[in-house]
């Protein structure tokens, strides 16, 4: 997967209208929230085979962040 | 995790009863700031639909009892032949006497009919199912009635949406026999006590009583989802985190304790947490989706103890299952896995509980105490 994909895929993973960016801030999209952090979850195990857990996503602040979580 | 394997158990018959009042979550646009897109969004993501919730009345030995006797009625079992009645709930009518007495008597079972309470959640009906399988197994008992159940929405404030969208009510009866039938049924089992306070409800038992001052008790999130005395609670990301670890490698371990692979197996009946963790551990497990119903939820809702016979009771009547995998996790936290072959099982699905016409209101059941205790 590309990085542009990623940004694609993370649109509909969080199932947020918002144009996304690598540097989009997380708390500043109103959907990052507990759900969307389980979907993120989920997407990073079954499409990278990288497993994380809630608290990983405490100290992400952008979406670069989890792309550089899952190896992008 | 223990395992255990039982020989000559029939799971002959199940049924289920639902309460009559429904909520959809189409209804509930106020609680997503009147956003159709949130409410789009949160159906999307949890699974949210429909939900049944138990009215102020009926309590949830109402509802398997009502399973209990339909059940019997549909397959002419007589009440005599009941040799152990084993009822699995949380939210009892009572804090004494246990409501397995309470639904024998109802019944009418035979005084030589033992009746066991067992209080259990989210992992119920397979601690129960593997109770009932030592005692066929073993010999004490042939015929054995299963009640199981749980009031987790008829408990919750639905204005508490950290809780409220999730849960719904009902219960359900199974009846087990021995059998010539050398079937195998096996059991996977495991408990983390440590985790005892990630799924509670504090108040209200020994500990913390109802009293004055904990009824008098309304807390608020940051969110503005209040919790009252009469209410549980639980820690969203570790029960989370709980779940989507544990519950994969219960169902695999559970396969590989039975002898199967996913072929043998027709039905995956997953404990229907929300359609997000059920859809992370189909995943993680590597189990076929379309054996392994996420919908459940969606129709019907969490039904903690009695959430895998959803599962069971919402398959097709027309179309005979053999081999069942069960997966339970939770409150406890515990969790169970069972591989069983439910050849010849009666499928009763659903049923509408009614209440009948003269049952009594809660000022009407307090009056008969206080006139108890007069002595009048």
């Amino acid at each position: 997967m590309s990085r542009e994909e990623f940004l694609t895929e993370m649109q509909d993973v969080l199932q947020t209208e918002e144009e996304l960016s690598f540097a989009t801030v997380l708390k500043d999209l109103e959907e990052w929230d507990s759900l969307s952090v389980m979907a993120t979850m989920a997407f990073l195990d079954k499409t990278f085979g990288v497993r994380t857990t809630m608290s990983d996503y405490r100290d992400m602040k952008t979406i670069e962040d989890i792309a550089q979580k899952a190896g992008l | 995790m223990a395992v255990s394997t039982f020989r000559n158990v029939k799971i002959a018959g199940v049924k289920t009863s639902l309460p009559e009042h429904t909520i959809d979550i189409d209804e509930e646009l106020e609680f997503f700031g009147g956003s159709p897109k949130k409410l789009a969004r949160a159906k999307k993501m949890m699974g949210y639909g429909r939900r049944y919730v138990a009215d102020e009345n009926t309590t949830v030995t109402d509802l398997a009892v009502d399973a209990a006797r339909k059940l019997m009625a549909e397959m002419k079992i007589a009440v005599e032949s009941i040799e152990l009645l084993i009822f699995v709930n949380q939210k009892p009518d009572y804090p004494e006497p246990s409501d397995a007495c309470i639904a024998h008597g109802e019944l009418g079972l035979r005084t030589s009919c033992s009746a066991l309470h067992i209080n259990q959640g989210c992992t119920g009906y397979i601690q129960g199912l593997w109770t009932a399988h030592a005692m066929i197994s073993s010999g004490v008992a042939r015929n054995c009635l299963l009640l199981a159940g749980d009031l987790c929405a008829r408990t919750t404030d639905q204005r508490n949406r950290k809780v409220a969208p999730v849960f719904g009510d009902s219960a359900s009866a199974t009846f087990l026999q021995y059998t010539e039938d050398p079937r195998k049924a096996t059991f996977v089992m495991g408990t983390d006590g440590t985790g005892w306070d990630k799924i509670i409800h504090p108040v209200g038992g020994m500990r913390i009583p109802c009293d004055p001052r904990t009824t008098a008790l309304v807390v608020k999130d940051t969110a503005g989802n209040p919790w009252t005395h009469g209410q549980g609670m639980m820690k969203g990301e570790d029960v989370f985190n709980f779940s989507i670890n544990i519950a994969p490698a219960l169902i695999r371990q559970t396969l590989t304790e039975a002898g199967w692979e996913n072929d043998a197996v027709d039905l995956f009946a997953i404990h229907q947490a929300n359609r997000q963790i059920v859809e992370n551990i189909i995943d993680r497990a590597g189990i076929p989706q379309e054996k392994s119903p996420s919908d459940v939820f969606l129709k019907y809702a969490n039904h903690s103890t009695n959430s895998v016979v959803t599962v069971l009771c919402d398959q097709p009547k027309d179309v005979p299952l053999k081999n069942v995998l069960f997966c339970t996790f939770g409150v406890g936290l515990a969790w169970g896995g069972a591989a069983v072959d439910v050849s010849g099982m009666y499928q009763g699905g659903f049923t509408t509980y009614i209440p009948p016409k003269d049952k009594m209101t809660r000022d009407q059941q307090l009056e008969r105490w206080i006139k108890q205790f007069k002595g009048e």
